[in-house]
């Protein structure tokens, strides 16, 4: 009931400073990749063989990497992979996870069960594991690791919707628009989802840190983004070698990387803040 | 109400039911993987005919119902065959990679409770202040980076500064257990330091909910002092959610050493694994895929059973 | 006489080993450091010397097992375990004189029953066996004859002078089938064991025919995940010798520690164009593709320089079976390229996949850079990473791919190599056909005299030049560290670790 209402939120001091920290690091992230759209220094993928493992100097400010490409070009379009797949990813996991959630605690009894069986079949894996397998069978590229882990997420949103629903369908509103014949999937889809987002919304944000974390770990292992597309986790992988002679290589992506990640905890800090603050 | 028996076959049946549709899954996911193990393990000069034998020998030609039902006797029974690429049996590989992997899911879950309880009581003695302010924050860093990046920065320093802890070389229990150990620590710290975070965070905001609660004010009343408060009536109390909070824990830990076994290149099952899937060892991949998944599913039953005893109001819901 | 070899003799003679290396000990005081690690990056599989495909397999079970000839580090073929071979005129028929001598590594005497049972068994002339040889290439041996003078005589089905490089497969004891769980040869090590994802380890063979061989008392294979693990244990000492660096990452050792060989590899990277898709089946793209990348780039990326660039099918470790003619054919000429795209229709190129193995970063990288310099003639190439196994089924088996990228190992036999550009052979993955090129594989093998032989190799290696069939990269060199702890190793023209000659360093 505590999630029905709460238009007004609160912003206290520690949620603000949350908010400023996560925008300012995601912000980071975001303008890299805005401008990566139009224009980067160099062409990410252009190789030069004559500029091979050039340490940070004015013309490449990352340096470069051992095919003599730009590794702040590389960094930059990087970011995009980081972003698309998580966004993507977490779309597809909220569509399926609510799919499932909903109807689940709508209707409880033997549905409830087996979407709720299969669901913690799923989460029983490590998540990881699961992607990594799914990846392997399907073949490495961005689409599938989009699905992969949109899969592996799923259960997270579904037990969600599932308590939310099981709360907000005792409300009196939903027992009225029941009893007088409104359809079951009007009122999903038009009474509760809507009362659910205060709920998803904290869901959604970790959820794009954590499928980032995925993402790179799996691009790390070469069954995420392929080359020679950028994406962090590659770019790491390939830079372990020159981990003496070129640390360059390891520190800007990683530091891109925690960047996004720690941005999107810190705005999720603050959602969880503000919300349970405007809640009580 | 329900019963403690009831209750207990509840979680079992729904324990059985869970772990047949995680075999079907793995199986599913495993008889549709493109690629011929036959052809994997000869290499591409072998001869067509070379092939057919060896697929044949290897029982890939029957169908897939018996192939499942003759997997999931051999699950059962804890002998799920014989590896194709090794040639030896399946559990006998994953016990030899376990000293890697329980090792450092050992060492990482001592290093996160070691670490994070202390931190969080007395971050939470006095919130708000410096103290628990930069812990918080240093909290949130760490939770952000990847093991596998923290690997690479650790490798980074531990090369370059204190070269006190060898990298990549991994020394067996039987031959020197100290060694053994000292191999691990970095791994094992790269695994659990998001999970210090994780942990630290749970049982920081865990602990200020309680502090509140009327009974831990009643006791402060009676004079008893902060310390004594916090190992008496809070941390039991918030121990409660610890077994939950531990078995998840215990899972990322697993999952994350997966991926940091590869950085330090440790024979664990994180490389098993990834060999096992690019030479298409079904035997050897759906076994690992299981007991993995096993342990997971072990790990939240034995939490929710203890959860229950210690706070029968979990039964009820 | 070895019918009844069983568990019991293995582990007998096991301890037996044990009790020799022992007495060994009471004789001289051997140095405790007196072995080798070797670093390897494929998984060990199968020691059978005859169903042994794997080149990493290879390259251990040569300590353990040996042939009839042997190749030593120059790519000479040397009589071993025969001690020479008559071959009739019409190179049907070979007799081979059987070394005296030799023990087993279970001490049991090398006859010529052993020979003729180990030739039928690879060539599949055993009963229960139906005819299919388990070394494809000894598929062509019709019949093999114990002569009782302590010769063994060989008949094929036709002639085929290039055969004799096959006879370096392992001679196993009469009737042995163990060989995968306790492989048994004459070799300079015997097998101890097996760990599997960890290492295999081999101990010396005190009864070795040649004197003096082998020096070190142990060898351990271990199995590191892939170069830069390697890399890793090398630096921590975990691992002595490591084969197949790349130049650049060999310069990040400690050069007081380690020294660094260098050799080549006698393998031929391909960037594999499949000739029955479009664009590809047109040969102008493909010389197209030949002139528009930069070979000594590519090799500077991947290899930091060390390698020997192809314009053809062949390693120059071949010797006079390389055509040196055919050196520079298609240096990089970007203006020719882009006429030849434009006369092809294609002015405007066209995109297209690069499937290749995530399990080689050499090639990996090499299509990373195929695809920079390709762009320069429009073409944009999208590389798709695949494991190793899906490779070899989609790729390799099933052909369904467009360009790839794979290096082609062989053993010294340039018949090996140019076989798979026959129109129907299993391993002419790249679906070239050329009735010319098919006519002549046929005749080589009925060509007795060397030199008119090589003609026709040349001949055929200048076809599949003009038709640019594909565009041929380098032969990466073979860099090997070795811990300045040893000396003696020798780097080999092939996928092949030769411990016999390693021994401790005289400081």
């Amino acid at each position: 009931m505590a999630s029905a209402k709460r238009n007004k939120t609160y912003r206290s001091p520690e949620a603000s400073a949350f908010y400023t920290a996560g925008l300012i690091l995601l912000g980071i992230v975001v303008i890299a990749f805005i401008i990566s759209l139009f224009w980067t220094p160099f062409a990410p993928d252009a190789t030069d063989a004559s500029s091979k493992l050039l340490a940070p100097c004015l013309r490449h400010p990352f340096g470069t990497d051992n095919f003599g490409r730009d590794v702040l070009s590389r960094v930059m379009s990087a970011s995009k992979y980081t972003i698309f797949i998580s966004i993507a990813g977490v779309a597809i996991a909220l569509i399926l996870g609510t799919a499932a959630g909903i109807p689940a605690g709508y209707y409880g009894g033997l549905a409830d069960r087996g979407i709720m069986l299969l669901n913690n079949s799923i989460m029983c894996f490590p998540g990881i594991l699961l992607a990594l397998v799914a990846v392997a069978v399907f073949g490495a590229s961005v689409t599938n690791v989009i699905w992969a882990l949109g899969l592996v997420f799923a259960p997270t949103f579904a037990r969600v919707c599932r308590v939310g629903t099981m709360e907000i369908k005792e409300l009196d509103y939903i027992t009225h628009a029941r009893v007088m014949g409104v359809r079951p999937g009007r009122i999903m889809t038009l009474h509760i989802f809507p009362n659910l987002i205060p709920q998803l919304l904290p869901a959604t944000v970790i959820g794009l840190a954590n499928m980032t974390l995925f993402e790179s770990g799996m691009s790390y292992l070469g069954l995420g983004v392929q080359p020679p597309d950028a994406s962090f986790g590659k770019m790491l992988a390939d830079a372990q070698a020159y981990i003496r002679v070129a640390p360059w290589l390891i520190i800007f992506p990683a530091l891109m990387l925690v960047f996004y990640i720690l941005g999107l905890y810190f705005i999720s800090e603050g959602l969880r803040v503000s919300l349970s603050k405007g809640g009580k | 109400m329900q019963s403690k028996a009831g209750y207990l076959i509840g979680k079992t049946v729904e324990l059985i039911l869970t772990l047949l549709v995680v075999s079907l899954l793995v199986f599913a996911a495993f008889s549709i993987i493109p690629g011929d193990t036959a052809r994997v393990m000869l290499g591409p000069d072998a001869s067509e005919s070379q092939v057919e034998l060896l697929r044949a020998e290897m029982g890939l030609d029957k169908p897939l119902a018996t192939r499942y039902l003759t997997w999931l006797a051999s699950l059962i029974t804890f002998d799920p065959g014989k590896s194709y690429a090794y040639n030896v049996s399946v559990g006998e590989l994953i016990a030899q990679r376990l000293p890697v992997t329980i090792g450092m899911s050992v060492i990482a879950m001592i290093m996160v409770i070691i670490i994070s309880y202390p931190l969080a009581v007395l971050s939470a003695r006095k919130p708000g202040r410096l103290g628990d302010q930069v812990c918080s924050v240093i909290g949130h860093v760490l939770f952000a980076i990847p093991p596998y990046v923290a690997s690479l920065l650790l490798i980074l320093l531990a090369g370059s500064i204190f070269s006190l802890l060898t990298v990549g070389n991994y020394v067996r229990p039987s031959d020197d257990f100290a060694g053994y150990i000292a191999c691990l620590l970095l791994p094992s710290f790269a695994v659990a330091l998001p999970k210090i975070a994780m942990s630290f965070k749970f049982l920081r905001s865990s602990i200020i909910e309680q502090k509140t609660a009327d009974y831990v004010r009643t006791s402060k009343s009676h004079g008893l002092s902060d310390l004594k408060i916090l190992i008496r009536h809070v941390l039991p109390n918030s121990n409660v959610s610890s077994i939950t909070i531990i078995s998840i824990i215990l899972s990322d830990i697993l999952g994350g050493s997966l991926i940091v076994e590869q950085v330090f290149n440790l024979p664990g099952l994180g490389r098993l694994l990834l060999s096992a899937i690019s030479r298409r060892d079904f035997p050897l991949l759906s076994g690992i895929v299981f007991y993995l998944a096993f342990v997971t599913v072990l790990l939240y039953f034995i939490s929710d059973i203890a959860s229950s005893l210690a706070d029968p109001r979990i039964r009820l819901k | 006489m070895h019918r009844f070899i069983s568990k019991a003799v293995v582990i007998i003679s096991a301890a037996a080993l044990i009790f020799t290396s022992l007495a060994g000990c009471a004789k001289k005081p051997a140095a405790a450091d007196n072995y080798a690690v070797v670093g390897i990056t494929q998984e060990p599989g199968i020691f059978d010397p005859h169903t042994v495909v794997a080149a990493g397999d290879e390259e251990i079970i040569f300590n353990i097992y040996e042939g009839l000839y042997k190749f030593d580090s120059e790519g000479n073929l040397n009589p071993c375990l025969a001690t020479d071979v008559e071959i009739s005129d019409d190179a049907s028929v070979y007799t081979f004189t059987i070394r005296k001598g030799v023990k087993f590594h279970d001490g049991s005497d090398l006859d010529p029953a052993d020979v003729v049972y180990s030739i039928k068994r690879a060539a599949g002339l055993l009963d229960g066996q139906g005819g299919v040889a388990l070394v494809s290439e000894l598929d062509p041996v019709s019949e093999v004859k114990d002569l009782s003078d302590g010769r063994v005589q060989v008949t094929l089905e036709s002639g085929n002078s290039e055969l004799l490089s096959y006879f370096t497969t392992g001679i196993i004891p009469e009737g042995y089938d163990n060989c995968q769980a306790a492989p048994m040869g004459t070799g300079p090590f015997k097998f101890d064991s097996y760990n599997p994802g960890q290492s295999v380890i081999l101990v010396r063979n005190e009864n070795y025919w040649q004197k003096g061989l082998p020096y070190l008392d142990k060898v351990t294979f271990k199995v590191c995940a892939d170069m830069d693990a390697g890399l890793t244990e090398l630096s921590s000492g975990s691992i002595d010798i490591f084969p197949y660096l790349t130049t650049d990452r060999a310069a990040q050792l400690d050069s007081s520690r380690y020294n660094i060989l260098s050799n080549g590899s006698n393998m031929v990277q391909i960037f594999a164009l499949n000739n029955k898709v479009e664009p590809l089946n047109d040969v102008r793209v493909r010389e197209a593709i030949n002139y528009a990348i930069n070979r000594d780039d590519i090799i500077s990326v991947t290899m930091d320089g060390a390698g020997v660039k192809l314009t053809t099918a062949m390693s120059p470790a071949l010797g006079g079976y390389y055509d040196t003619s055919l050196d520079g054919t298609f240096d990089q000429d970007l203006e020719k390229a882009k006429a030849l795209m434009a006369e092809a229709g294609y002015e405007n190129g066209f995109d297209i996949t690069c499937t290749v193995t995530s399990s080689y970063l050499i090639h990996v990288n090499t299509a990373v850079e195929l695809a920079s310099e390709l762009k320069a003639i429009g073409i944009n190439m999208e590389i798709k990473q695949v494991d190793w196994a899906t490779w070899l089924d989609t790729v390799y088996t099933g052909r369904q791919y467009e360009t790839t990228v794979i290096a082609l190992t062989s053993t010294y036999a340039p018949y090996d190599v140019l076989e798979r550009y026959r129109s129907t052979s299993d391993g002419n993955f790249i679906n070239y056909s050329n009735a010319k090129v098919d006519e002549l594989m046929e005749k080589i093998p009925m060509t007795a005299d060397s030199e008119e032989r090589t003609a026709l190799y040349h001949q055929v290696l200048g076809i599949l030049t003009e038709d640019a069939c594909s565009a041929y990269i380098q032969d990466p060199a073979t860099i090997t560290a070795v811990s300045t702890r040893l000396e003696g190793y020798h780097v080999y023209p092939m996928y092949v670790q030769d411990m016999s000659t390693v021994k401790l360093a005289q400081n």
